[in-house]
């Protein structure tokens, strides 16, 4: 069962990536998250940050540490639904093929 | 493909909406991740913290929010009740009326020369019955012609003398008002051309009033066609001269249309105007003119004086000076400013 999933989910990413459906629903959340001040929430974090490490010791890992987990925490809701209600609709549109 | 279509639709919706949210959660690594590697590039490059600001710029450009203030502090209609001071009149005028106040006051508007024209139009219909003709051209001329050259503009009309809003004492110091002129106008002896340098001599000779262009474009004297540098009897006397006893004095000098010259009888009326452009033409249209002066009144150079005269046709009313000129270049080669009372001289 599992490996159906997941050889179920590899199908889908590829058929994703084909159709391109996947860097439009990138940039769509791109858009949706400037939009809705997420990315300036973000900065401000990690403003603060780098205030705390010191600017010279700041290291690209350090960042992902630390900004993913609140990046992912404060994505609204309303983005959310939206995206997830694109991706069923490809899922429904892709499953006859 | 056939196994996964049917797992597909055999999949229950739990499994679906994993799928997507693990779809979903992709996407979202990697727009933070994507930001991450911006910030750091931002950091290491220096440029992460440029849009910052001190705060003491913050509190300077603060949002305003009081009432009868913009954003930026600055009253409304600040501005409605400032006078300015007129650096022509030395009124004090209010802020918004200043604009046309400076355009009727210095006489530089569209709209200011027509207003003044038709002021003139008006007073010289008044006076026509009051004083002789001449008189009135003199005293109606000064502003557009000696006067208001000074200012570098021919058809100014500054300080039209004869505006209703000047007291009727001005009306006899036009001479002064209008800024000492530098000719002498006498109505019998006509313009002294020496006291002139040639530069205003040019600039008088070649800008006479030209009826063909509409009123509005220049400042025009309305009402007579003759110019005010000389008289009636001198115009007839020249014309008799050269034309002979039967010359019919025009009452309007109407020939403007030079375009049909009749050979016949205007050859004395070209070779008079082969003056005309001496002294405002190109050397070699001069040298032109210079040559057939010297062979006599020739129809050599009928065709160029045609061109010439398609220029200057406004220049007929000078056609006196003209022919003063023709007698003078046989003693000098080239006078830059041809002393025309000479001819007059030989007549009177």
């Amino acid at each position: 069962m599992r490996r159906d999933v997941q050889i179920l989910r590899a199908a889908i990413n590829q058929k994703l990536i084909e159709t391109g459906e996947r860097e439009r629903l990138k940039e769509l959340l791109r858009a949706k998250l400037i939009e809705c001040g997420w990315k300036d929430q973000l900065k401000a974090h990690c403003k603060e940050v780098i205030k705390e490490k010191g600017l010279e010791h700041v290291t690209v890992d350090d960042l992902v540490a630390e900004i993913t987990p609140k990046g992912r925490a404060l994505v609204p809701d309303s983005v959310k639904k939206e995206l997830l209600q694109r991706i069923r609709t490809f899922l429904a549109q892709h499953a006859s093929l | 493909m056939k196994m996964e279509e049917m797992s597909l639709s055999g999949l229950d919706n739990s499994k679906l909406e994993a799928i997507a949210q693990e779809i979903y959660a992709d996407l979202v690594e990697d727009s933070c991740l994507g930001f991450c590697f911006e910030v750091h590039r931002a950091v290491k490059c220096g440029y992460f913290f440029l849009d910052d600001t001190d705060p003491d710029s913050m509190k300077d450009f603060e949002i305003v929010d009081q009432p009868g203030l913009d954003i930026f502090g600055q009253v409304f209609n600040q501005w409605k009740s400032k006078e300015c001071v007129c650096p022509n009149c030395s009124r004090s005028i209010a802020a918004s009326r200043f604009a046309p106040h400076l355009e009727k006051c210095l006489g530089m508007g569209r709209n200011s020369s027509r207003i003044a024209n038709r002021r003139i139009a008006n007073s010289n219909n008044m006076n026509k019955s009051e004083s002789d003709q001449e008189d009135n051209d003199d005293i109606n001329d000064n502003d557009w012609s000696y006067g208001s050259e000074k200012k570098g503009l021919w058809y100014l009309p500054f300080q039209n003398p004869n505006s209703p809003r000047r007291s009727k004492s001005l009306k006899h110091k036009n001479g002064e008002l209008s800024n000492s002129d530098p000719f002498k106008y006498n109505n019998s002896t006509g313009i002294s051309y020496e006291t002139l340098g040639p530069e205003e001599l040019r600039s008088l000779l070649t800008t006479v009033r030209d009826q063909g262009r509409g009123e509005s474009d220049y400042f025009l004297p309305t009402r007579s066609l003759r110019c005010p540098q000389h008289t009636d009897e001198q115009r007839r006397t020249v014309r008799i001269y050269f034309l002979g006893p039967s010359a019919v004095f025009p009452e309007v000098e109407s020939s403007l249309d030079n375009d049909s010259f009749d050979m016949t009888d205007s050859q004395a009326l070209i070779s008079r105007l082969q003056w005309d452009g001496s002294s405002d033409l190109s050397p070699s249209d001069s040298g032109s003119s210079k040559t057939s002066e010297n062979q006599g009144w020739g129809l050599g150079t009928n065709s160029s004086e045609s061109r010439k005269t398609k220029k200057k046709k406004s220049h007929l009313s000078l056609v006196g000076t003209a022919s003063g000129l023709g007698s003078n270049k046989k003693k000098k080669p080239k006078p830059p400013a041809p002393p025309t009372p000479s001819i007059y001289d030989d007549i009177n």
